[in-house]
């Protein structure tokens, strides 16, 4: 079993790269293969909004950076975990750049998903997601507005996607143990 | 007044997010409003862009986010630039407290699928020190295509709230909810949006002379 970790976090961000770490290792527990990609050392440009990877070159983007290697990465594992820093109740820039550029794992043609439109998924099999988010103190509305973003980034991917936010300053228990709890929800044992 | 229209799509005017920022912007001016616009993809690109857009929200009263519903969310760039204004507005003792307004539409017919993304600019606004001012959220944005006019009923619906919206805003207040109802309304039948998307799909990559079928599957692993 392999899995992938997105690492969404900036250098210094102590408590996020902790949390990667820690996500690494829990991981490493339960699965034969773990592949770490840090993000912020990739060169990835921001999406260009042209829907050349629909109607050019369907499946593929047309620009060729270090995402097209990361979308193997995340189409060749089983489990796919994004760490991030909760920013404003979402992701971090970092992160969100390399997810604009994962539109090419869809299909654009419309499906309803739960009720609402959505696309329909190009292949045939994806990676179970769960996301590990970070916040220096509490903050209820920023963790209650990161839980509904990765419940609707789940029904982009026809899957329920899984989510726990690390509180606090870095913790190597608290981290391991959240991540044990993501991998416990989604049925990944060792 | 001076407000500021950051624009947040890469396809900058050419995009459906200019075509509604623009729109408002101009009931804005008509209100006596003095409006200057910013494209975050483009100005991000440089390290003077940034710092340029960065003293623009500085010296604006109002600022509105214009942008696409990108992975339920907000396009990468725009996400950069409000971190980047929320450490420096925490950083410095930011004069006066700025009035934060989005405008977001979504390729999806469901407005409310644009709800995480506004959640996103409020709590956004918290962390600035800048008052909310409101939204305006429509779904079926691939309808746009650079002239209201082509829209079903010529897009007066969506005329008459970015023009209710651009008024209230100007006089101080808050985008009305009466507006924000009127933008969120369908322009079509939900079953005639994804009919014609998914027809629109398709005569596109034959427009483009695509080599592969629209299912392609580059990546896969079976």
């Amino acid at each position: 079993m392999k899995a992938l970790v997105l690492d969404g976090c900036r250098e210094g961000d102590y408590l996020a790269m902790e949390a990667v770490l820690e996500m690494t290792t829990a991981l490493a527990g339960r699965v034969d293969d773990v592949e770490v990609v840090k993000l912020r050392e990739l060169v990835i440009s921001p999406c260009a909004g042209c829907f050349g990877c629909w109607t050019r070159t369907p499946g593929e983007c047309v620009v060729q950076d270090d995402a097209a290697t990361v979308l193997r990465s995340y189409l060749a594992a089983d489990v796919v975990a994004y760490v991030t820093p909760v920013t404003f109740g979402g992701y971090s820039s970092q992160l969100k750049m390399m997810l604009d550029r994962c539109i090419p794992l869809l299909d654009p043609r419309f499906t309803i998903v739960g009720g609402e439109v959505h696309h329909l998924l190009r292949y045939r099999r994806y990676p179970k997601t769960i996301v590990l988010g970070t916040l220096p103190s509490p903050d209820a509305e920023s963790e209650r507005l990161f839980a509904s973003l990765v419940a609707r980034n789940g029904f982009n991917l026809h899957q329920t996607m899984e989510a726990e936010v690390l509180v606090g300053v870095p913790d190597p228990p608290s981290a391991r143990q959240c991540a044990e709890r993501l991998l416990d929800r989604i049925g990944v044992t060792a | 007044m001076n407000a500021l229209i950051l624009v947040g799509s890469p396809k900058g005017r050419t995009s459906a997010s200019w075509m509604l920022g623009s729109k408002l912007g101009e009931g804005l001016r008509d209100h006596g409003v003095t409006v200057q616009y910013g494209m975050v993809h483009h100005e991000l690109r440089s390290g003077e862009g940034t710092g340029k857009l960065l003293d623009l929200v500085d010296s604006s009263d109002l600022v509105v986010l214009s942008f696409p519903l990108y992975v339920d969310s907000l396009p990468a760039p725009l996400t950069r630039l409000l971190e980047l204004v929320a450490e420096r507005r925490g950083r410095t003792a930011a004069a006066g407290i700025p009035r934060l307004a989005v405008v977001v539409q979504c390729g999806f017919p469901e407005a409310h699928q644009c709800d995480t993304a506004i959640g996103i600019c409020r709590r956004f606004a918290g962390f600035a020190g800048m008052h909310w001012a409101g939204d305006l959220a429509m779904g079926m944005g691939g309808s746009l295509e650079g002239d209201f006019r082509r829209l079903p009923g010529g897009g007066k619906k969506i005329l008459e709230a970015l023009g209710k919206t651009a008024e209230a805003l100007a006089r101080g207040g808050d985008i009305p909810d009466e507006a924000k109802a009127v933008f969120a309304r369908p322009l079509m039948p939900r079953w005639l949006y994804t009919l014609t998307g998914n027809l629109g799909w398709r005569l596109k990559i034959r427009k483009n002379k695509a080599l592969r079928p629209i299912g392609y599957r580059p990546y896969a692993q079976d």
